[in-house]
Parts: structure tokens; C-alpha cells; sequence
């Protein structure tokens, strides 16, 4: 689950645009919550969002410390970005589904945009 | 909750019953889950496009809501949302009936604002590439972008409790703009207690900004008057310089849609509710958690009044420095402002009785007739103005609620012409560039932050708004007034 949770953060990255390959300069705590593991997926999605998107921040690494089916915290290595780069406007639950494929774990999220 | 996956059963023209010519219903017997009928408002063109997507089992999917009366009512611009259709109008039943975040939207108090002037588009004309250009710099866009205003924490506050008023206060309104705002620009409900941190973050500085997707800032002429006489009590003449404000709540309101869908994921298991989708989670309105989402909701709506407000300040700004001196009465007075995403408690006969419901408009525009109490005195025997935005090289109408709204629709009508095409598709079948030279060629200048973000709003992404709003018209549940084609387009 904290490898979909870490490759769903870059996926989301990626669908909004190629960024700069610059090293981080800072680093966030963050700690999400949710009533099941899909509802953490998206709450999680939506917390980088905001980190992007208010504080203008571009999250460049993500490494989930803690977790549970309810809980996470997380270490996001961030830099700073003015204007905020994201075209993102929220994360949904709509049509939302987290898979066991023979890989791992796979993640359907609809976004806003 | 419920698994059945939202897109588990593709409707086709077979579930559905032709009531009149225009009405079409899928009976209450299609689904074991439904309480209500769904019916959609639509010509057979409308219809078969309406079939192409999710969108009419989205909105059977409506007709499950607890509390549900009547019907669940699609527009004509009906098109795939999340969750709930965009174009849709559910009435709950209260107390018991329920308050559906997603029933209102992402971009709470989404809307549109008319401003018109005594001027003529060939006296401008002159100056409208200097007017675009200001216009853009005035009125920051983008998703992120920051406006001009910094509010402290108490500002912030009053922002969300007071809306338009507090514009008012500031010298950014008049008091004839608020008269002609749909609800005087404030939600009375509004309190900010219930909005988070992370939310007014997201909004705090973004009052005076457009943001992205298919909100704009227009210019345009009016070219068509339907009803002269309704016409001229509104300000409104052919060949005239009209402007457009679309845009909404911008971060603040995704923020509080956020916080009380993913909320409700719990809320809904708590009160047994079950349901096809999870973007429909929802709560009772009269229950603790449905009355700190409404607070939230008419706080985030409160927001997007105050943030229309400003950008109409800004706008007449753009104009006078452009303008004073060069051209004569080129003011602008506000027709009217109108919310298409919201949820409100109104009285509605339904089946010969007065009930009170909230009403979800999700995508759909009220459309009260007249002589309805909530308008202000200078409208009360015309009815409310409605406002239908086009996409940036088709016409925009505005329209005039009436008796049938109220009968049929929950005084409810369309509110633009609705998506064909998925943003992706749009990028991929034209380019930024060649629209906006396409357009410039039509007489139609464009100023915009990104040429991508342009071609997905390119107008073949969208349904013929003309024939949107002639179903409205046959139907009654809108008449028309007069018609707006644009001359510069400011894009985020």
C-alpha cells in the first residue's frame, strides 16, 4: 500500500505536466486520515495538492513513514515554485477502486481538472 | 455502502418512456434502488447525446437519494459529472431528506454575472484589444493564481459570513449590484466555523481571480432581442457591449467539497445510507453533520459572490482606464448574478402541497417566475434573469424564469450548453493556436494563459447551446430575451 500511495503521487504529477528535475530545498510532515484505504489514497492525493497549490510548493519525494488501513504519515521533500504549477483541482472518490493485480496493488482516481 | 459500480448497466432508449415531446422519463421500476423517477428534459438529438456518456445513469443514480421527491431532473445540457450528472436538479424532502455535497459540485456557487452598458461594440471597437489586455492583467487566472485583496484572518471571516455585502462595504459594490444577486449576494446560513484551515489557505488569496477550466471573462455583443420590452427593463439593447463573469468559489470551494466528501464516507455508513457511487455521499440535511456542510457550502457560496463582485469591480475599472475621456456611458450595471451549483431550502408545490426541500443544482440554473417573493422589487413582476453561458466563439443567452420552471423543474432551468468531448479529446483534435487564430478571424480576440487549457474549451468540445436553450424555451421552463455573441475572450 505505501508503494501505490508513493507511485500514485508521481502519477498524479505526471498528468499535470512535465516539471524541472531540480533538487528539493525543504522538507514537509504530513499525516492524512480516512475511513478505509481508498478514502486514504484520496486524501492523501488532496494534501499534496494543497501543499502545491497554498504554499507553493513543488513535492518532489514522497516517503510514507506510517501506516495503516486508516492513517498515514509521510516525509515529502519539496521545493520551492512561483506561480504554483498545478492544473489539478481536486481528487474524487468518483469510480474510485484500488485492484489486486498479480503485480501489487493497482489504483483507478478520477481527478478534477 | 452499496458496490454497484456507477457504470455497471448502460441505459439505452429502450428503459426510456416518452412523456410529451420533449420530457422522457425512466420509470421508478428500472432499478430496485430507485425512490423516484428520472426524467429528462430534452429533443431527440439531446437525448441520444445525453445516452453517449454515463451521465443518464448518473442521474438514476440520484433518483436513490433518501428524501428524493418528484423526480431526478436532467437538463438538456446534461453531461457526465462526478457522481451526480452536471445539469442535474434533486429535490430532498426535509427534515428527513438528505444534503449531498457532491449534489452541489466542486466549485460551490459556480455562476454567472451580466454586466451591460448604454454603449455600442463599434465605439469601443477602437480600444477593445487595450481593453482585453487590461482585463487580463486585472483579473488574475490560472487554478493557483492570487488576486490583488490579502485578507487577514477576521477579513477572511467576514468575507464568508457577509459575501457581496462586505464588498459593499469595501467600495466595491453598489447596492443595486447586490439587488440584482441572486439571494443579495449572502447566504445567511453561512458559518465559517465549520470551514477548515486547509480551506481558507486555498482561498485566502484568491478573491479577484478567475481561475482556469472553462470559467472567462467575456466581451460581447448583444445581437438578438426576443422580447424588447423585457429587454429594456433589464438594461439590454441590440448592438450594445454586455460583459460576462464566469468563474466560482476557486480553491476555497473545492477545499470544503473535499473536506465533506471524503467526511461523509463515514457520515453516510453511520445513518445506513446505502448508495451506487461514493461521490454521492450525503448526509441528512436536519442532522448535525448536514447542517455544518450547509454552513461550510453557503460560506464557499458567500466566497464566490464576494469574488464576482470584485471581479466586476475590476472589470469596470479595466473600462474606465481604457475608456474615460475617448468614449460616453460606456458603465457598466448589472443585470444579474446567478449561481449554477448550490443547494437551497425553498417551498415547492409538489403534488398540490407546499413542501420544503433542497433543492441540489448541480449544473442548473434557478429560474424563478414572476412573482416570487426572494426577488428584489425591481424584478418581481418580470421574474428572475437567467444566464446561459455559450463556449467562446458560440452566443451566450439570457432568458427570463417562469410559471413552468416553478411547476416542472423545482423552478429550475439549463445553465450552459454542456461537454461533448472529453478535455483530452478536445486538446487532441485541435491546438491552442489554430483556435485562437480561428477565432481571431471571426472577429474574436482571446487572451489566454495557456494555449492547451484554450483548445479544452474549444467549441466543438461542446453541445449547440442554441438548441439547449430552444428546448428550455418550448418547454416553459425559461423564455428567452436576448442573445450575446463575443468579441474578446479572457481565458485562465
Amino acid at each position: 500500500m505505501a508503494g501505490l500511495l508513493e507511485n500514485a503521487a508521481r502519477a498524479m504529477q505526471a498528468v499535470d505536466g512535465p516539471r524541472s528535475a531540480r533538487q528539493p530545498t525543504a522538507t514537509e510532515e504530513i499525516e492524512v486520515g480516512g475511513v478505509d484505504r481508498e478514502s486514504l489514497l484520496v486524501n492523501w492525493l488532496n494534501e499534496i495538492l494543497y501543499l502545491e497549490q497554498t504554499h507553493r510548493l513543488i513535492c518532489v519525494r514522497f516517503h510514507i513513514t506510517e501506516l495503516d488501513d486508516h492513517h498515514l504519515r509521510a516525509r515529502i521533500e519539496t521545493r520551492k515554485c512561483d506561480p504554483s504549477q498545478t492544473h489539478i483541482k481536486a481528487v474524487t472518490f468518483h469510480n474510485l477502486q484500488i485492484r489486486e493485480v498479480s503485480e501489487g496493488l493497482e489504483a483507478e482516481v478520477v481527478l478534477d481538472v | 455502502m452499496c458496490s454497484i459500480p456507477a457504470e455497471a448497466v448502460m441505459i439505452d432508449k429502450k428503459h426510456i418512456e416518452r412523456v410529451s415531446e420533449h420530457v422522457w422519463e425512466i420509470p421508478k421500476t428500472f432499478r430496485d434502488d430507485m425512490r423516484v423517477p428520472a426524467r429528462l428534459y430534452a429533443d431527440e438529438e439531446l437525448l441520444d447525446t445525453a445516452l453517449s456518456d454515463n451521465s443518464v445513469l448518473q442521474l438514476v443514480n440520484t433518483a436513490t437519494l433518501p428524501g428524493v421527491v418528484k423526480y431526478a431532473i436532467a437538463m438538456p445540457d446534461i453531461h457526465q459529472g462526478y457522481g451526480f450528472p452536471i445539469g442535474g436538479v434533486v429535490a430532498t424532502h426535509l427534515p428527513e431528506g438528505v444534503i449531498s455535497p457532491g449534489g452541489v459540485g466542486y466549485d460551490i456557487n459556480c455562476g454567472v454575472r451580466l454586466l451591460v452598458s448604454q454603449v455600442s461594440v463599434e465605439e469601443i471597437e477602437p480600444y477593445l484589444e487595450d481593453i482585453a489586455s487590461r482585463l487580463y492583467a486585472n483579473c488574475p487566472s490560472g487554478v493557483g493564481a492570487h488576486g490583488h485583496l490579502r485578507l487577514s484572518d477576521n477579513e477572511l471571516d467576514q468575507v464568508l459570513h457577509e459575501g457581496s455585502r462586505w464588498m459593499l462595504e469595501k467600495g466595491y459594490a453598489s447596492r443595486e449590484d447586490l439587488d440584482r444577486t441572486e439571494e443579495f449576494g449572502r447566504i445567511s446560513a453561512a458559518d465559517a466555523a465549520f470551514v477548515s484551515d486547509h480551506a481558507r489557505e486555498r482561498g485566502r488569496n484568491q478573491l479577484g481571480t478567475l481561475g482556469a477550466g472553462n470559467h472567462f471573462i467575456e466581451v460581447d455583443r448583444v445581437t438578438e432581442v426576443y422580447d424588447q420590452p423585457t429587454a429594456a427593463r433589464l438594461g439590454i439593447y441590440a448592438g450594445n457591449v454586455a460583459v460576462q463573469i464566469h468563474c466560482g468559489s476557486r480553491g476555497l470551494g473545492h477545499e470544503v467539497c473535499e473536506d465533506y466528501v471524503s467526511r461523509f464516507q463515514k457520515t453516510a455508513q453511520d445513518y445506513g445510507i446505502e448508495l451506487p457511487d461514493r461521490e454521492l455521499v450525503c448526509a441528512p440535511f436536519d442532522s448535525k453533520e448536514g447542517k455544518e456542510y450547509f454552513r461550510a457550502m453557503a460560506c464557499a457560496a458567500n466566497f464566490a459572490f464576494a469574488n464576482r463582485q470584485l471581479l466586476a469591480h475590476m472589470i469596470r475599472r479595466s473600462f474606465e482606464e481604457m475608456l474615460t475621456g475617448e468614449v460616453k456611458n460606456f458603465e457598466l450595471q448589472q443585470v444579474y448574478d446567478i449561481a449554477h451549483n448550490m443547494a437551497k431550502v425553498e417551498e415547492h408545490n409538489i403534488d398540490g402541497r407546499s413542501l420544503r426541500v433542497c433543492v441540489h443544482r448541480k449544473g442548473a440554473t434557478r429560474a424563478f417566475g414572476p412573482g416570487s417573493s426572494v426577488l428584489p422589487d425591481s424584478l418581481r413582476d418580470l421574474g428572475q434573469p437567467v444566464l446561459i453561458p455559450g463556449s467562446m466563439g458560440t452566443a451566450s443567452y439570457v432568458l427570463i424564469g417562469t410559471k413552468g420552471a416553478m411547476e416542472q423543474t423545482f423552478g429550475s432551468t439549463c445553465h450552459g450548453a454542456g461537454r461533448v468531448m472529453s478535455r483530452t479529446k478536445a486538446k487532441k483534435t485541435i491546438r491552442g493556436t489554430v483556435l485562437r487564430d480561428q477565432l481571431k478571424s471571426r472577429g474574436i480576440l482571446i487572451c489566454a494563459g495557456s494555449m492547451s487549457g484554450l483548445a479544452e474549451e474549444a467549441p466543438l468540445a461542446y453541445k449547440d447551446v442554441a438548441r439547449v436553450v430552444e428546448v428550455v424555451h418550448m418547454l416553459g421552463i425559461g423564455r428567452k430575451i436576448a442573445r450575446l455573441e463575443p468579441v474578446a475572450v479572457i481565458k485562465g
